[in-house]
Protein backbone atom coordinates (compact mmCIF):
# COMPACT_ATOMS: atom_id res chain seq x y z
CA UNK A 1 0.00 0.00 0.00
CA UNK A 2 1.56 3.12 -1.19
CA UNK A 3 0.24 6.23 0.22
CA UNK A 4 0.44 8.49 -2.60
CA UNK A 5 -2.47 6.06 -3.98
CA UNK A 6 -5.17 8.14 -1.71
CA UNK A 7 -4.08 11.48 -3.14
CA UNK A 8 -5.91 13.32 -5.65
CA UNK A 9 -4.31 16.71 -6.91
CA UNK A 10 -8.16 17.72 -6.02
CA UNK A 11 -7.94 17.49 -2.02
CA UNK A 12 -4.52 19.24 -2.33
CA UNK A 13 -4.51 22.82 -0.83
CA UNK A 14 -1.36 24.43 -1.05
CA UNK A 15 -3.37 27.83 -0.20
CA UNK A 16 -5.79 27.26 2.10
CA UNK A 17 -7.91 30.67 2.57
CA UNK A 18 -9.18 29.32 6.31
CA UNK A 19 -7.89 31.73 9.24
CA UNK A 20 -8.88 29.29 11.79
CA UNK A 21 -8.91 25.35 12.98
CA UNK A 22 -13.11 24.76 11.69
CA UNK A 23 -12.63 26.64 8.76
CA UNK A 24 -9.42 24.80 7.98
CA UNK A 25 -11.81 21.48 8.92
CA UNK A 26 -14.57 23.06 6.85
CA UNK A 27 -12.49 23.55 3.49
CA UNK A 28 -10.45 20.38 3.67
CA UNK A 29 -13.82 18.25 3.98
CA UNK A 30 -15.19 20.35 1.17
CA UNK A 31 -12.50 18.12 -1.14
CA UNK A 32 -14.64 15.04 -0.71
CA UNK A 33 -17.11 15.73 -3.13
CA UNK A 34 -19.45 14.75 -0.32
CA UNK A 35 -23.14 16.48 -0.04
CA UNK A 36 -23.63 19.28 2.40
CA UNK A 37 -25.59 16.91 4.91
CA UNK A 38 -22.80 14.58 5.03
CA UNK A 39 -20.60 17.27 4.96
CA UNK A 40 -21.80 18.74 8.17
CA UNK A 41 -21.96 15.27 10.01
CA UNK A 42 -18.21 14.53 9.37
CA UNK A 43 -17.19 18.07 10.30
CA UNK A 44 -19.42 17.00 13.37
CA UNK A 45 -17.43 14.02 13.82
CA UNK A 46 -14.22 15.58 13.11
CA UNK A 47 -14.47 18.36 15.48
CA UNK A 48 -15.96 15.88 18.34
CA UNK A 49 -12.14 13.89 17.56
CA UNK A 50 -10.67 16.78 18.66
CA UNK A 51 -12.31 17.85 21.76
CA UNK A 52 -11.08 14.44 22.78
CA UNK A 53 -7.50 16.00 22.66
CA UNK A 54 -5.59 17.91 19.15
CA UNK A 55 -4.38 16.18 16.43
CA UNK A 56 -1.86 18.75 16.38
CA UNK A 57 1.32 16.43 16.85
CA UNK A 58 3.92 18.82 16.40
CA UNK A 59 6.64 20.47 14.11
CA UNK A 60 3.11 22.26 12.29
CA UNK A 61 1.59 18.90 11.48
CA UNK A 62 -2.27 17.89 12.23
CA UNK A 63 -3.44 15.41 11.06
CA UNK A 64 -7.32 15.08 12.10
CA UNK A 65 -8.61 11.79 11.57
CA UNK A 66 -12.26 9.76 12.10
CA UNK A 67 -14.55 6.68 11.06
CA UNK A 68 -17.46 7.69 9.75
CA UNK A 69 -20.52 6.28 7.72
CA UNK A 70 -20.99 9.43 5.48
CA UNK A 71 -17.87 7.91 3.48
CA UNK A 72 -17.82 4.82 1.13
CA UNK A 73 -14.11 4.41 1.06
CA UNK A 74 -10.82 6.13 2.45
CA UNK A 75 -10.47 9.57 2.04
CA UNK A 76 -7.72 11.78 2.54
CA UNK A 77 -7.10 15.63 2.26
CA UNK A 78 -3.75 18.24 2.62
CA UNK A 79 -4.03 21.62 3.17
CA UNK A 80 -1.42 24.12 4.06
CA UNK A 81 -1.43 27.86 5.96
CA UNK A 82 1.86 28.78 5.74
CA UNK A 83 0.76 31.68 8.28
CA UNK A 84 -0.66 28.74 10.84
CA UNK A 85 -3.39 28.03 12.31
CA UNK A 86 -3.89 27.75 15.79
CA UNK A 87 -4.62 24.26 16.65
CA UNK A 88 -3.73 23.50 20.06
CA UNK A 89 -0.85 21.11 19.28
CA UNK A 90 0.80 19.35 21.78
CA UNK A 91 4.32 21.59 21.41
CA UNK A 92 1.55 25.05 21.55
CA UNK A 93 2.97 25.88 18.21
CA UNK A 94 1.32 26.87 14.93
CA UNK A 95 -0.10 24.05 12.63
CA UNK A 96 1.25 24.58 8.68
CA UNK A 97 0.50 21.36 7.52
CA UNK A 98 -2.94 19.67 7.72
CA UNK A 99 -3.33 15.73 6.71
CA UNK A 100 -7.47 14.59 7.08
CA UNK A 101 -8.20 10.85 6.98
CA UNK A 102 -11.86 9.83 7.03
CA UNK A 103 -12.47 6.25 6.94
CA UNK A 104 -16.05 4.07 6.28
CA UNK A 105 -16.41 2.20 9.64
CA UNK A 106 -16.28 -0.85 7.47
CA UNK A 107 -13.33 -1.71 5.56
CA UNK A 108 -12.39 -5.17 3.57
CA UNK A 109 -9.03 -3.75 3.01
CA UNK A 110 -8.10 -2.27 6.58
CA UNK A 111 -6.20 0.89 5.20
CA UNK A 112 -7.17 3.51 7.87
CA UNK A 113 -4.98 2.23 10.74
CA UNK A 114 -1.70 2.03 8.44
CA UNK A 115 -2.51 5.20 6.60
CA UNK A 116 -2.77 7.28 9.72
CA UNK A 117 0.51 5.52 10.90
CA UNK A 118 2.58 6.59 7.67
CA UNK A 119 1.01 9.46 7.60
CA UNK A 120 2.10 10.05 11.67
CA UNK A 121 6.03 9.10 11.13
CA UNK A 122 6.25 10.82 7.38
CA UNK A 123 5.12 14.24 9.87
CA UNK A 124 7.78 12.78 12.50
CA UNK A 125 10.62 12.84 9.87
CA UNK A 126 13.03 15.28 10.48
CA UNK A 127 12.92 16.96 6.93
CA UNK A 128 9.12 16.71 5.99
CA UNK A 129 8.24 20.30 7.13
CA UNK A 130 10.70 21.92 5.11
CA UNK A 131 9.90 20.24 2.00
CA UNK A 132 6.40 20.39 2.61
CA UNK A 133 6.72 24.70 2.33
CA UNK A 134 8.83 24.14 -0.22
CA UNK A 135 6.15 22.32 -2.76
CA UNK A 136 4.45 24.71 -5.27
CA UNK A 137 1.70 22.14 -6.67
CA UNK A 138 -0.18 19.19 -6.02
CA UNK A 139 2.22 17.17 -8.69
CA UNK A 140 4.83 18.38 -6.27
CA UNK A 141 3.30 17.12 -3.26
CA UNK A 142 2.89 13.76 -4.43
CA UNK A 143 6.32 13.95 -5.94
CA UNK A 144 7.21 13.85 -2.49
CA UNK A 145 5.41 11.30 -1.48
CA UNK A 146 7.07 9.49 -3.68
CA UNK A 147 10.55 10.13 -2.84
CA UNK A 148 9.94 9.33 0.49
CA UNK A 149 8.58 5.46 -0.99
CA UNK A 150 5.29 6.31 1.03
CA UNK B 1 -32.42 13.49 6.09
CA UNK B 2 -34.47 12.44 8.96
CA UNK B 3 -33.28 14.03 11.93
CA UNK B 4 -33.79 11.11 14.03
CA UNK B 5 -31.76 8.99 11.60
CA UNK B 6 -28.83 11.56 11.89
CA UNK B 7 -28.80 11.55 15.62
CA UNK B 8 -28.19 7.29 15.07
CA UNK B 9 -25.74 8.50 12.45
CA UNK B 10 -23.45 10.60 15.09
CA UNK B 11 -24.46 7.92 17.90
CA UNK B 12 -22.66 5.11 15.43
CA UNK B 13 -19.90 7.14 14.41
CA UNK B 14 -19.05 8.14 18.12
CA UNK B 15 -19.36 4.08 18.94
CA UNK B 16 -17.09 3.45 15.85
CA UNK B 17 -14.36 5.78 17.75
CA UNK B 18 -14.87 3.99 20.89
CA UNK B 19 -14.74 0.70 19.69
CA UNK B 20 -10.73 1.96 17.93
CA UNK B 21 -9.85 2.48 21.45
CA UNK B 22 -11.00 0.39 23.05
CA UNK B 23 -10.25 -3.07 20.60
CA UNK B 24 -6.35 -2.24 20.37
CA UNK B 25 -6.94 -0.80 16.87
CA UNK B 26 -6.53 2.82 17.29
CA UNK B 27 -5.03 2.79 21.49
CA UNK B 28 -1.39 3.08 21.00
CA UNK B 29 -1.44 5.39 18.10
CA UNK B 30 -3.79 7.93 19.81
CA UNK B 31 -2.12 7.61 22.96
CA UNK B 32 1.24 7.55 21.58
CA UNK B 33 1.60 9.86 18.85
CA UNK B 34 -1.85 12.34 19.74
CA UNK B 35 -1.24 11.95 23.45
CA UNK B 36 -4.81 10.72 24.38
CA UNK B 37 -5.54 9.74 27.47
CA UNK B 38 -7.58 6.86 26.71
CA UNK B 39 -10.01 6.01 29.80
CA UNK B 40 -10.62 10.04 29.78
CA UNK B 41 -11.64 9.87 26.02
CA UNK B 42 -13.95 6.59 26.26
CA UNK B 43 -15.61 8.49 29.01
CA UNK B 44 -16.15 11.37 27.28
CA UNK B 45 -17.04 9.14 24.20
CA UNK B 46 -19.85 7.70 26.52
CA UNK B 47 -21.47 10.66 27.66
CA UNK B 48 -21.95 12.43 24.29
CA UNK B 49 -23.53 8.76 23.34
CA UNK B 50 -25.88 9.11 25.89
CA UNK B 51 -26.59 12.65 25.45
CA UNK B 52 -27.53 12.11 21.53
CA UNK B 53 -29.66 9.11 22.90
CA UNK B 54 -31.71 11.02 24.81
CA UNK B 55 -32.52 13.36 21.69
CA UNK B 56 -34.33 10.11 20.15
CA UNK B 57 -37.89 9.63 20.20
CA UNK B 58 -38.84 7.10 22.92
CA UNK B 59 -39.65 4.51 19.85
CA UNK B 60 -36.48 5.09 18.37
CA UNK B 61 -34.62 4.75 21.48
CA UNK B 62 -36.10 1.94 22.76
CA UNK B 63 -35.05 0.13 19.01
CA UNK B 64 -31.76 1.83 19.65
CA UNK B 65 -30.93 0.03 23.29
CA UNK B 66 -31.74 -3.62 21.98
CA UNK B 67 -29.48 -3.60 19.27
CA UNK B 68 -26.98 -1.96 20.82
CA UNK B 69 -26.57 -4.33 23.63
CA UNK B 70 -26.31 -6.83 21.55
CA UNK B 71 -24.28 -5.93 18.63
CA UNK B 72 -21.45 -2.89 18.21
CA UNK B 73 -23.13 -1.70 14.98
CA UNK B 74 -26.77 0.03 15.41
CA UNK B 75 -26.58 1.69 11.88
CA UNK B 76 -25.64 -0.63 8.72
CA UNK B 77 -25.08 1.92 5.61
CA UNK B 78 -26.55 0.18 2.22
CA UNK B 79 -24.62 0.31 -0.54
CA UNK B 80 -25.58 -0.48 -3.98
CA UNK B 81 -28.76 -2.06 -2.53
CA UNK B 82 -27.49 -3.93 -0.03
CA UNK B 83 -27.31 -3.86 4.05
CA UNK B 84 -23.67 -4.10 5.04
CA UNK B 85 -24.89 -4.89 8.65
CA UNK B 86 -25.69 -8.25 7.43
CA UNK B 87 -25.42 -8.50 3.40
CA UNK B 88 -28.38 -9.15 2.67
CA UNK B 89 -29.84 -7.36 -0.32
CA UNK B 90 -32.69 -4.71 0.84
CA UNK B 91 -36.11 -4.83 -0.76
CA UNK B 92 -35.91 -3.27 -4.12
CA UNK B 93 -38.93 -0.55 -3.21
CA UNK B 94 -36.85 0.20 0.13
CA UNK B 95 -33.63 0.31 -2.51
CA UNK B 96 -34.87 2.81 -5.38
CA UNK B 97 -36.87 4.93 -2.92
CA UNK B 98 -36.59 8.61 -3.95
CA UNK B 99 -36.74 9.49 -0.03
CA UNK B 100 -34.35 7.87 1.22
CA UNK B 101 -32.81 8.68 4.36
CA UNK B 102 -36.20 10.92 4.80
CA UNK B 103 -37.25 8.53 7.72
CA UNK B 104 -35.90 5.81 10.46
CA UNK B 105 -36.11 2.64 8.60
CA UNK B 106 -34.49 -1.03 9.63
CA UNK B 107 -32.97 -3.85 7.82
CA UNK B 108 -35.82 -7.03 8.13
CA UNK B 109 -33.08 -9.56 8.42
CA UNK B 110 -30.33 -8.03 10.70
CA UNK B 111 -32.99 -5.00 12.53
CA UNK B 112 -29.87 -2.59 12.00
CA UNK B 113 -30.86 0.83 11.14
CA UNK B 114 -29.83 1.61 7.36
CA UNK B 115 -28.80 4.03 6.23
CA UNK B 116 -28.50 5.00 2.19
CA UNK B 117 -24.68 5.84 1.28
CA UNK B 118 -24.06 7.83 -2.06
Amino acid sequence: MQLREFFVPSAIKLDLAAETKDEALKELVSCMGLDGKSEGILYKMLKRRENLGSTGIGRGIAIPHCRSLVVTRLRVAFGRKLSGLDFKAIDEKPVRYVFLIVAPPLEVSNQYLPVLGKIAQFGKEADVPELLAEISSPEQFIELLDAKDL
Amino acid sequence: MDQQLELLLEIQDLRMQRRGLTDGTLTDLEAEVFDIKIEDAIQSLDEKVEQLAQKLTRGVRERYRRIADKAPRVVAPVINGICYGCFVAVSTARASEADRNLRVESCEYCGCFLYHVG
